[in-house]
């Protein structure tokens, strides 16, 4: 594969405060191949959305740093670009989902007026033809009355609905690269799978690169290949989904993997925990960030931090992975 | 905006205009001067003073004087001054024209420039910029208005200065004349009114452009032409119009009333601050009933253009 979809080398993003720097994402680097879906998994707070919103350029200017060798889509790269170029590449090449679709949507505009001002963005045209590109985009989202959620407003549609509009906004330019950030947290169990279902049919259809960003590692199971587990703005294991599930090599996957409840009918559910607690970003631990909650650890994960091979499919940043 | 909803507003609207009526009768009249005494002479009988009592209708019930008072105004028949004798209607209708002409391009500047300055500073938060507009916006609100209206005087109205434009008066006959009049007033209503209009606007703007959906316009390649103009002003719009209604009627009576007697000008403001330093109750009346009538208007119109700006208001 000479081409990534989507292409990150040492991202780096800290925020400057008084105390110091507080390094929220750690020379991370990864990519996903045109029409794969990669999880990203972690605790809250670990970093995952701040990965995303620099990877998009989102973060702001001031008391927030980040640096990148290169994000390249489709090989271009986009981390040196100034400011009304990177708006030319947002939303055409790389869209983005949200976490809230309660509040990501300009209430006091209607769905339509909203999805086709995106492409009309990127790629201009007239009214009637706008129209019909936005109306698409809503039926392949699988609404079947799409002029009438064209015309609603936000608030006039359930959560799932908003998501769904959302996704069309997101697919209406037919983007190389979707970054989805918790787009399903908020809603319940049978909309989550109405929407990771019309995500990827859509992904099959165009070929579109996904990065669904998630705590959820069920869901992330049912819907990605490949995962990729954060800890600390650190990441700490690729692999694909199913190596995963069956022998996590780093012990953090496989703390996070005990959390998920298991229901089945001859024992109650058992569910346990990470010990500790995730250390605050401005007092890291020295050495690998999961030392302190560690059950295997050795004096070397204190001194030393773990190599992690990025170029690798598999990789764990681990000195005694679990194997 | 659908007919049934207002009618609604208006009929809302009644109940309200019948207890800002009421309120300033009680104060006004109710409790107001007696002015019994003023009119009859030393050493009165006991029958003069009913007389002087029953011509000026103080012995009627209480209810049925505001219920005159009530169709006083709403007639427009609000009886003679007390001092010229003219109809009081005819005074209000001869003033306001002229308050509002005064008042109105100062207002208008005021906001338009408040709201700039706030966008601006908004868009730069935290910036040199920002930190420039809002000390200066400090520095204004705290100058006293006295201050800014006598050094504008000395400045443009005097051999001192400038000498460019009339230190007091209005002869206004056309439109060069309207502007040899208005622009010292005018600067000096904005500069008054441009401190605080500068810190609400940038607050509102503030907190506009920190909102999810500005973000995901940023994450879809809006331009920030389009993230301020279009969606942080169009959200900010109900703010910003309750702002603007809730102060039209203290701009019409009362920021006139400060320029009008400072610059000498025969509006409505300088007909009530005469009409209450020489206790000239019919004007009064009806300048207190009509401010309180102008207010739940500007109230119930608010309430109207909502349903306008914002989808998610009417319709209910």
């Amino acid at each position: 594969m000479s081409c990534h979809a989507l292409k990150v080398n040492d991202l780096s993003v800290w925020f400057e405060t008084d105390s110091g720097r507080r390094q929220v994402v750690d020379h991370i680097s990864f990519s996903i191949n045109a029409g794969e879906s990669t999880g990203l998994v972690g605790e809250s707070g670990c970093g995952k959305t701040m990965t995303a919103l620099a990877i998009l350029g989102l973060l702001p200017t001031s008391g927030v740093g980040v640096s990148a060798a290169s994000i390249e889509i489709n090989g271009k790269d986009i981390s040196s670009l100034n400011a009304a170029q990177r708006r030319a590449v947002l939303g055409r090449d790389i869209a983005m989902i949200f976490q809230q679709p309660g509040t990501a949507l300009d209430p006091v505009f209607t769905i339509g007026h909203q999805i086709s001002a995106v492409y009309r963005r990127h790629f201009g045209g007239s009214k009637k033809h706008l129209w019909q590109i936005m109306l698409d985009s809503l039926e392949a989202v699988g609404f079947s009355r799409a002029e009438k959620i064209a015309s609603a407003y936000p608030h006039q549609l359930s959560g799932g609905m908003r998501q769904l509009a959302m996704i069309a906004m997101a697919t209406v330019c037919n983007p190389v690269v979707i970054i989805a950030d918790e787009s399903t947290t908020a809603l319940d169990n049978s909309t989550k799978s109405l929407i990771l279902k019309q995500l990827e049919r859509l992904q099959l259809q165009h070929k579109t690169a996904i990065l669904l960003i998630s705590h959820d590692l069920a869901m992330v199971r049912q819907s990605c290949r490949n995962v990729l587990v954060m800890y600390c703005g650190r990441l700490l294991e690729r692999t694909d989904c199913q190596s995963l599930y069956s022998h996590a090599q780093h012990p953090y996957s496989a703390g996070l993997l005990s959390c998920i409840p298991q229901v089945s009918a001859n024992r109650p559910p058992r569910i346990s925990a990470i010990p500790g607690q995730v250390p605050s970003a401005t007092d890291l631990p020295s050495g690998c960030h999961f030392a302190p909650r560690c059950i295997r650890v050795k004096p070397q994960c204190q001194q030393s931090v773990p190599h992690f091979d990025s170029e690798d499919d598999r990789a764990v940043a681990c000195f005694r992975p679990l194997s | 905006m659908s007919v049934p909803y207002i009618t609604s507003r208006l009929l809302y609207g009644i109940p309200l205009m019948l207890g800002v009526t009421f309120i300033s009768f009680l104060l006004m009249v109710h409790f107001g001067p007696d002015k019994t005494y003023e009119l009859i002479g030393k050493n009165p009988t006991e029958e003069q003073i009913n007389e002087v009592r029953q011509s000026l209708g103080y012995d009627q019930p209480f209810l049925l004087r505001y219920g005159n008072y009530v169709k006083e105004l709403l007639t427009l028949d609000l009886g003679l001054s007390d001092s010229s004798g003219e109809p009081v209607s005819s005074i209000l209708i001869k003033t306001l024209p002229i308050s509002l002409a005064l008042v109105l391009p100062g207002f208008v500047l005021g906001n338009l420039l408040g709201m700039a300055l706030g966008l601006l500073a908004a868009w730069y938060r935290g910036k040199w910029l920002d930190k420039l507009v809002m000390s200066a916006s400090v520095v204004g609100m705290s100058v006293s208005f006295l201050v800014i209206i006598i050094s504008l005087q000395i400045l443009l109205c005097t051999p001192y200065g400038l000498n460019l434009f009339p230190v007091r008066g209005w002869q206004v006959h056309g439109l060069g004349s309207y502007f040899y009049y208005v622009t010292v007033p005018t600067l000096a209503l904005v500069l008054v009114t441009l401190g605080y209009n500068t810190r609400f606007y940038r607050a509102i703007m503030a907190d506009e452009i920190e909102r999810d959906h500005i973000r995901t316009l940023r994450a879809y390649g809006a331009g920030p032409a389009e993230l301020l103009f279009k969606h942080v002003l169009k959200n900010s719009l109900i703010p910003v119009l309750t702002r603007i209604m809730f102060s039209v009627p203290f701009v019409v009576v009362s920021g006139s009333l400060l320029l009008e007697s400072y610059f000498g000008i025969p509006g409505i403001g300088l007909v009530t601050f005469n009409a209450i330093t020489s206790g000239d109750q019919p004007i009064l009346k009806a300048v207190v009933g009509l401010t309180g009538v102008l207010f739940v208007l500007a109230l119930t119109i608010n309430d109207m253009l909502y349903s306008v700006v914002d989808p998610r208001v009417s319709k209910s």
